[in-house]
Parts: C-alpha cells; structure tokens; sequence
C-alpha cells in the first residue's frame, strides 16, 4: 500500500561544516529561514516537528512563504537529506522533479536524457525505448527531442521532465514549483496525468506558489512557516470539511 | 563499526546494480569532451605519444642505457598520468556532481565508478600507444609481461578506493583540492616516472623507496624491463591497496549521508 507517514521531523543545515584554511568566517548565512547560533556554528531550522500522514490517493499542496521550507521538505520525502531529527517512512516508488538544472545533463539531447533517467530510475534500455515514443509524444517536443537540453525553455524542460518522469510509473511523485513553467494547455495535460496516477492509488505532493495549481490539482493543503506545520486542511474545492493539524 | 562497513557495502552494491547509469554516464563524459573535434578521443593517444617523444628526445641517456629508455619512459608515463588524472578529478567530484546529487537518490558509488570508467577508458588509448612503443622499442614480448598485466588489473581494483578517499577529501577539506592539484604536479619529478634509479645515494634514493607511486610504477613496469616478477613492489602495492580501500569503505559508511549537505 502506498502511504508516507512523517513522525516529529527536523532538519537542520549546518553552514559551516567544512574546514577550511581560510580565517573564521565571513561567509553570511541565508535570509528567509531561521538562522540560529553564530560564528563556526551556525545552522538553519529549515524543518522542525513536521508530522503528517498521507495515504493511496491523496494529492498534497505545500504551500508557504519563500523560505517555509517546502523544498526542503519534498527532498526529505525524495530521500536525498536523512532527517536530523524524527521518523519518515514511505511505502512505494517515488520519483521527482525539482528545479530544471538538476539531474538532467545539459550538453546531451532530450532523448537522451530521457534514457538516463530512466536507468537512474532502474529501468533497461529495452524498457525505456518502449516508452520513448509515448513520453516524447507527451511532451510534444517534436524535433527538439533531439536537441541538447540546454537549447530548452524552461517550459520545454519542464515538458521533458514531467513526461518522462510520470511515464516511468512513480507511484509517489514529488513535484517543485517550476512545473509551474508550462503554458496552460500543457498544465491542462499535465493535471489529468498527475489526476490519473492519483487514481492508480498514487500519491502526489506539489509545492507551489501559485494558487490556481493547486487548487486544480490537490486534495489537501499543507502549510509550512518557518520550518514548522502551520495547518494542514482539506482543499475545499474538492472535499468539504477541514482536519485539524495532526 | 560494523554499521558503517554495512553502510558502505548497501552503497556499492546499489551502486553495481545501478551499473547502467554509470556506463551511460562515462561514455556521455568521453564524447563531450570530444564532441566536435576531428580526432575525437584520438587526442588522447596523440597526447601521449607526444609526452613520450618529448622525455625521451631530452632526457635519453647516452650509451648502453638508451636501448630500453623508450620503453620506461611509455610504461611510467602511462601509470603516472592515470594516476595523476584520477587524483585530481577526484578531489573536485562530488562538486561537479552536484546537480546529480542534489537531485536524485544514486548511491555516491555510482559517481565514482563514473569516474573509474571514465578515466580507465581514456587510458586505453594510451594502452594502445605504450603497446606500440614496447613493439616498436626493442624489448620481446615474454611471458613476464604478464606479471605487468597483473600490475595494470590490481590498478585498476584499487582506483575506486582511490577516488572515494579523494572525493572525501576535497568535499570536507576544500583547499585540499588545491593543495593536491600542487603535490601532484611536483610529484612527478620525484617519482621516478622519467628518471632512472640505479642505486644511488641522495634525494632519489628517498624519492623512489617512501614514494608510494614508486611501487605501482614498478609492478607495471619491472616486470617488462627486467623480465622479472616484483615481489617486493607487488607486496608493498597489495597491502597499500587493502589500506585504501579500508578506509574509503569508512569514508563511505560513516560520511556518504553528509555530503549533500556540504557541496
Ligand atoms: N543548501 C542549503 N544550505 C543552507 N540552508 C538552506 C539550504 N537550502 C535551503 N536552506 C534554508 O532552508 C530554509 C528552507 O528552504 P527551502 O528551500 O526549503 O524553502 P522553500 O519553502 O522551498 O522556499 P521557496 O518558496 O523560495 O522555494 C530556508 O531558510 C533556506 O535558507
Ligand atoms: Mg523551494
């Protein structure tokens, strides 16, 4: 059964883990988050007590201010930051799609990179050319598939990334705000996908800015400040009734 | 202790199995950096012939000693360079991966054996140009050489323990990577890659017996020019090898989880 399931979590960046040679330190921390401790120590609460369950079906909004630490959050679910404080489990597949430069290879074309990310995701050769056709028809990137990908806008990235990503059949899929970069009807397209794989018994989690996404898109909102869960509430465009924070 | 080696080894065998994504990976490594050259990565055994034209035309002894300088300067040069190279790209890997590894979950085994085919590709080329010289230099192929063959192979086992510790070190310790692109640049002319030790006393004789690039030059290498097996330099190789990869397999277990947190 696919489910996430996060008791108490905490994350804290260290900002000055390395050594250096250099004289301690000039280096200032960054605004939005609360920055704590001073000199070699200083650190950013980007998440603290976070808890929450979601479970097969649910389409979650991360919403909050720059700075709430919505990103750093979809990076704890993804599994690339261990938690520094609290429990996280997740049943089921999970793929991603942050910010365009990350994990996709510039210099190479479209189509390529779609094989790349479908080998990271596990998949063979074989198995990734028999989705070729249908992820790059997805996209609608026509000629430009084999294009280097850094020829891309970023709502032609954006096309790439989500195509190929929602095709590899994540049943957990993680979403950063640029999703936002595509035009309307991609959205439109992109919607009843993400609304397809929820109903496979998926889960989604969108963080956005932008109100309109995610009430299209989402079953439940989940608002960050600061680090720390403000409120987490049915969407009411979809369902009535409002659940209290956990 | 037994966590950390537990770590380690869920890392690399998620990282073997993963073995799609780094062949891919290399292979997209060797064809940018030679996208639109004519030669392509024939610059690579170009290079290297050119290097060994270069010592040998200064630095060739005169008299009896000449005959097999051709042949020492090719297999020296060829260890040394694949060595030089890995060090260095290592110490500045987990920075250049950084939109990898800040974007998907790959073990950071998969960045280095990125790294080690990669590196292990382009010092086929060279293979083939040290090959030739040997052909075209004078000493006959005996089955010796094998012992050479052997010393290339334990090389290669040893080089992704080589890239983790120096992928460690440049991410926790930055100003290593400087430090290590200057050692590796004076090293050269305390290795003996181009200059010959015959038993003398002085700098050299310290400069060939506690460097440790001495002895995986010399397991390559003695076994081709004197015909001989190196037992000693096989020895002293194995049980530095064992040592690396000790502790990159600590690195590994202990630290992997922290290097997002620092590049
Ligand atoms: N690599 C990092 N090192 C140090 N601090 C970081 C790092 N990444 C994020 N932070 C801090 O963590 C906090 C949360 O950041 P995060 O990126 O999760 O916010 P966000 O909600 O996604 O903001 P935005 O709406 O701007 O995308 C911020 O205070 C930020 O300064
Ligand atoms: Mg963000």
């Amino acid at each position: 059964m696919v489910s996430i399931k996060l008791d108490n979590v905490g994350l804290v960046y260290k900002l000055h883990e390395k050594l250096t040679l250099s004289a301690p330190d000039r280096r200032v921390g960054r605004p939005g988050g609360r920055i704590e401790g001073s000199g070699r120590k200083q650190f950013v609460q980007a998440l603290d007590g976070v808890s929450f369950e979601l479970k097969a079906g649910d389409r979650l909004g991360l919403v909050g201010p720059n700075g709430a630490g919505k990103t750093t959050l979809l990076k704890v679910l993804y599994g690339i930051y261990e938690p520094s404080a609290g429990n996280v489990a997740i049943e089921g597949k999970v793929d991603a799609l942050f910010n365009i430069n990350i994990g996709f290879r510039r210099e190479a074309t479209g189509r390529r990179n779609i094989v790349l990310r479908g080998l990271i995701s596990g998949w063979t050769e074989a198995e990734i050319e028999e989705k070729m056709e249908d992820i790059i028809a997805f996209s609608e990137l026509g000629d430009f598939i084999d294009l280097p990908f850094k020829a891309y806008s970023q709502g032609m990235a954006a096309r790439l990334a989500f195509s190929a990503a929602t095709a590899l059949d994540p049943e957990i899929l993680l979403m950063d705000e640029w999703i936002g970069a595509g035009d309307a009807s991609f959205q439109e397209k992109a919607k009843r996908r993400m609304d397809e794989l929820a109903e496979r018994a998926g889960i989604i989690v969108l963080a956005s800015h932008s109100e309109g996404l995610i009430q299209s898109v989402c079953t439940k909102r989940l608002t960050l400040r600061s680090g720390r869960v403000e409120s987490l509430t049915m969407e009411p465009a979809k369902r009535a009734g409002t659940v209290a924070r956990p | 202790m037994i966590a950390v080696f537990n770590g380690a080894v869920d890392d690399i065998s998620k990282a073997m199995r993963l073995h799609r994504v780094w062949i891919a990976l290399a292979h997209e490594d060797i064809g940018d950096q030679h996208r639109r050259t004519t030669l392509g990565p024939l610059w690579l055994l170009v290079n290297y012939v050119a290097f060994v034209g270069t010592f040998v035309f200064v630095f060739q002894p005169a008299g009896k000693d000449a005959a097999g300088y051709a042949a020492y300067v090719a297999i020296g040069l060829l260890v040394w360079f694949y060595l030089m190279e890995v060090m260095s790209l290592s110490v500045s890997l987990f920075q250049r991966e950084e939109s990898f590894i800040e974007g998907t979950t790959l073990p950071l085994f998969v960045y280095v054996m990125r790294l080690a085919l990669q590196s292990s590709i382009r010092a086929g080329y060279a293979i083939a140009g040290c090959v030739a010289i040997l052909l075209l230099s004078g000493p006959s192929i005996a089955s010796p050489w094998l012992w050479s063959v052997a010393g290339l192979l334990l090389i290669l086992l040893v080089t992704p323990a080589m890239i983790t510790v120096f992928a460690f070190l440049g991410a926790f310790f930055p100003d290593s990577q400087f430090i290590v692109g200057n050692l590796l640049r004076v090293g050269m002319f305390f290795t003996p890659v181009f200059w010959v030790y015959n038993g003398q006393e002085g700098v050299q004789k310290y400069a060939y017996h506690w460097n440790p690039f001495t002895y995986f030059l010399e397991i390559v290498r003695l076994p081709i020019m004197k015909g001989e097996f190196p037992a000693h330099a096989f020895t002293v190789t194995i049980v530095m090898s064992l040592a690396t990869w000790m502790i990159a397999l600590l690195l590994l277990g202990r630290y992997r989880r922290q290097i997002i947190f620092i590049i």
